[in-house]
């Protein structure tokens, strides 16, 4: 299933890869837009965090990729070639914000204390279900940055370990080895917060 | 994703967390407006009419490279023609003169005249020689 879905993939990058080859530019644009448009901005998003600056960056990346078609000479897959591109658009852009969330984000540390009171009170309200996801959304920002990437991507890419380790340019061991230690903390930090039942996060709960 | 086993894992909570991540980091939806926004942007940089100038630019500059490259080749096959062909036709040449040397110069012919020959090839590029060199500066 995956299979064939990778050879569909790879046949309409082939398909854009003919239209560069016969000079129709703007159609293989067109084509590639309507294809990396959404992984492009979630890409964004997963490095940048914040929607309307992944927006931007998705813009500008797709804009480098237009100026730069004829110049595309195959020695990287078309979406290697992509994704490479939004990314140094996105590291360059946060080289210029200089931002980086600390791991002690008091907006966390709010959140839990909200959620551990919602635990008490009952966690079957639709406030409590509300809370333990934005505390989750919370825990998964204040993970180290590569943790965070990579686990966000995860999950926006329906689990797909090698869609996540073709849009990061890393290797797929790299990528489940982040996603299991992401994971190991965040265990860490639901224990840590009193909220090990798995009952809290189930689908009825939240 | 398969966690490593662990006697202190917590499966349950495990695979809860694993669900409610999926429902928590949901992929955002383009903003509105996104293709047209590109669309409009990719019209006003008119990036690719530059990049197809490049890439012709490109194209053109390789072709020229080749046509240098084929050219070069083709003079040293000359030049390698034309030296065989002279030392044949030099050959041929002596296997004719000798005889008619011999008979009308004598045994010494032979070896005289070929001396003769280099002693004027000598000369001349003594010659040459003496009016490339800075010496000939130095006379009055």
């Amino acid at each position: 299933m995956q299979q064939s879905a990778l050879s569909e993939a790879g046949q309409r990058d082939r398909d854009i890869v003919e239209l560069l080859q016969g000079g129709r530019h703007e159609a293989a644009f067109e084509r590639l837009a309507e294809r990396y448009e959404r992984k492009v901005y979630r890409l964004c998003c997963s490095i940048m965090r914040d929607p309307d600056q992944a927006a931007d960056a998705a813009q500008e990346s797709l804009l480098r990729v237009w100026k730069a078609l004829a110049s595309y000479d195959q020695r990287a897959s078309l979406s290697t070639w992509i994704y490479t591109i939004t990314r140094n658009r996105c590291l360059t852009a946060i080289d210029r914000r200089r931002e980086l969330d600390s791991m002690s984000d008091p907006a966390v540390e709010q959140a839990a204390e909200a959620v551990g009171a919602a635990a008490g009170a009952g966690a079957g309200s639709p406030e409590a279900a509300r809370d333990h996801l934005e505390l989750l959304r919370e825990l998964v920002e204040a993970l180290p940055e590569h943790y965070r990437r990579t686990l966000t991507l995860f999950y926006y890419e329906d689990r797909s370990v090698s869609e996540v380790a073709s849009m990061l340019g890393q290797p797929e061991g790299t990528i489940k080895t982040h996603l299991h230690r992401a994971r190991a903390l965040l265990l860490e930090r639901v224990r840590g917060l009193g909220l090990g039942d798995a009952k809290l996060w189930l689908e009825e709960a939240t | 994703m398969n966690m490593p086993h662990d006697p202190k894992r917590d499966e349950p909570l495990e695979r809860a967390l694993d669900a409610a991540l999926a429902r928590a980091l949901v992929a955002p939806e383009l903003p509105a407006g996104f293709r047209q926004q590109l669309r409009a942007a990719a019209a006003r940089s008119g990036g690719a009419d530059r990049a197809q100038l490049r890439a012709a630019a490109e194209r053109e500059h390789a072709v020229q490279l080749a046509d240098m490259r084929s050219g070069f080749v083709r003079l040293r096959q000359r030049t390698l023609g034309t030296l065989v062909g002279a030392a044949f036709a030099a050959g041929l040449l002596l296997n004719f003169a000798l005889p008619w040397i011999k008979t009308h110069y004598g045994e010494t012919g032979v070896f005289a005249l070929p001396a003769i020959g280099a002693a004027v090839g000598l000369a001349l590029s003594l010659r040459a020689w003496w009016q490339r060199s800075s010496l000939v500066h130095l006379l009055p």
